[in-house]
């Protein structure tokens, strides 16, 4: 981490810290997804009678869909469009250092904030007989892993915000979303999807965090899906700082 | 000028050339500058001529289509880091980050630019008083008057010392009396050794704070000199009755308007 990445966090913290009313639908919008689907679906699949649920409710079935909903509320992108409008992202270019840290000061901020809202998210999971089968370690290793995946979201809305410099497109392509989350087993798990929806998931690459998520509440250590779940972050995380590079370098 | 003592600014055929889906637009068509250690230079032109596109190549937010530029003696094109270590820049817009504080915005600018936390801090509070913002300082920006602003963007532009400070239309939009004291800062930068490279589109501004003048129109250098100079040159050439003012020597340069014996009529669109 480098000095000006820290102190741009720092600030980007500061911001967000500012500006309450952003925290409020990312911790509140996933919430009601939680409880409104647990209230539609718990009594179809109850938790002693539910293959898939390992003898839980089925808010734990839930809980990966509303953590990933909350990973996607991020605001860093929406920010560096309006300092790019006003003119501040011309300010922080004219220093002298490395044009990467603008991008990463803010992505550090949203790590950090994510790991507090989906670690509350956990704990008020808690409260609707959730338990994590993975323990402490497992908890850590979950707010982790989604985390870093609202990093690695929040970067490609940066990176459209940097190529469109427009608050209209960025918002605009926030909503993709809505197929990565959505195309993926967020009712039931894979095997018991329809055929194209099955595909549509297995092609999806939210599913498998998904399901990573899924293991470490519901059954424990499975380090096959952890595995894949973080090949996946990875990977995404990978291409967006390539991508994030190649762009803001770019940048005239 | 002496090999010992190199242009603060010097640019050759500097050109920029924008491209997009359905035209390209030479912003910039070969502009020549050589602007001297510790003169407060003006830039002037019409909306559209290329001013803040030539700062944004000098100051390395944009990139040189061709030609070659230098900044406090470094190469723009070849070393753009070191070109930001010696300026400071306030853009036309004061782009200031609205919900940091007065102070946290110059700390984070210090830091930017290497200082520890305690140096940062320090020279905060120097550039608070430098520009009469200390009162303020706990404040978010976000409500700042117009004037606060400009002023804590020029102290921000200053924050490292600069040798050149660049300066793009920083009193647009201002009140006279905002005017005056972001005109009092500039000379006051100045006489502590900085260079001033300074947009403008008020012509008294230039005619008040700048030593030399350069215009541009269409892209192009259409005269360069000092006030007083450029002023004679045209009473001269058309052998006008009065001393002509800076405004017509702009409008002469630009082929906007034709002064004849005191009257004003326009010439072209």
């Amino acid at each position: 981490m480098s000095m000006p990445s820290v102190v741009l966090g720092q600030r980007a913290v500061r911001e967000t810290l500012r500006t309450p009313d952003s925290l409020v639908p990312t911790l509140f919008i996933p919430l009601f997804f939680l409880v409104v689907n647990v209230g539609q679906a718990a009594r179809i699949f109850p938790g002693d009678d539910t293959e898939f649920l390992f003898g839980q409710s089925y808010a734990a079935f839930q809980l990966p869909v509303s953590l990933l909903l909350a990973a996607s509320f991020g605001s860093a992108a929406l920010y560096l469009v309006e300092e790019i409008e006003g003119g501040y992202f011309d300010k922080l270019r004219a220093t002298p250092i490395s044009r990467m840290s603008i991008v990463m000061g803010r992505l550090y901020a949203e790590f950090a904030k994510t790991m507090v809202l989906s670690a509350a998210m956990i704990v008020i999971a808690f409260l609707f007989d959730v338990h994590m089968a993975s323990g402490v370690a497992g908890f850590l290793v979950l707010v982790l892993m989604i985390s870093l995946w609202a990093v690695v979201f929040s970067g490609f809305l940066q990176i459209i915000a940097m190529k469109t410099r427009s608050a209209a497109a960025t918002q605009a392509g926030s909503l993709i979303f809505f197929p990565l989350l959505f195309l993926t087993p967020n009712f039931v798990p894979r095997p018991l999807l329809t055929r194209p929806m099955e595909i549509a998931a297995t092609l999806n690459p939210v599913t498998y965090i998904m399901e990573a998520a899924r293991a470490l509440i519901l059954e424990g250590f499975q380090w096959g899906e952890i595995a894949r779940g973080y090949l996946v972050v990875g990977l995404a995380m990978a291409l967006m700082l390539t991508l994030s590079v190649r762009v803001v370098s770019r940048y005239d | 000028m002496s090999a010992e003592e190199p242009s603060a600014i010097r640019a050759v055929a500097l050109a920029k050339t924008f491209t997009g889906a359905d035209a390209t637009v030479e912003a910039v068509r070969g502009v020549d500058l050589d602007v001297r250690r510790g003169e407060i230079f003006g830039f002037l032109g019409p909306n559209g001529a290329g001013k803040s596109t030539t700062v944004r190549m000098l100051t390395t937010l944009t990139t040189i289509t061709s030609g070659s530029a230098s900044v406090a003696g470094v190469d723009v094109a070849a070393d753009p880091d070191g070109v930001r270590h010696r300026i400071g820049v306030a853009l036309q817009e004061a782009g200031l980050d609205p919900r940091q504080t007065g102070r946290e915005l110059l700390v984070l600018q210090a830091r930017l630019f290497g200082m520890s936390s305690p140096e940062a801090a320090v020279r905060a509070q120097e550039l608070l008083e430098l520009v009469e913002l200390t009162d303020a300082a706990h404040r978010r920006i976000k409500g700042y008057s117009g004037g606060m602003k400009r002023r804590l963007d020029l102290a921000s532009a200053l924050v490292h010392q600069p040798d050149v400070l660049f300066l793009d239309e920083p009193t647009t939009g201002l009140d006279p009396a905002s005017r005056l004291t972001v005109w009092d800062e500039v000379r006051r930068v100045n006489a502590n050794g900085t260079t001033v490279f300074l947009t403008t589109q008020y012509l008294e501004e230039a005619d008040q704070l700048c030593d030399r003048i350069a215009i541009i129109d269409a892209g192009i250098i259409v005269r360069e000199g000092t006030p007083w100079a450029l002023k004679k040159e045209l009473r001269q050439r058309r052998t006008l009755a009065e001393d002509p003012t800076l405004d017509d020597v702009f409008m002469d340069a630009t082929g906007r308007r034709e002064r004849v014996a005191g009257e004003v009529k326009e010439v072209h669109a």
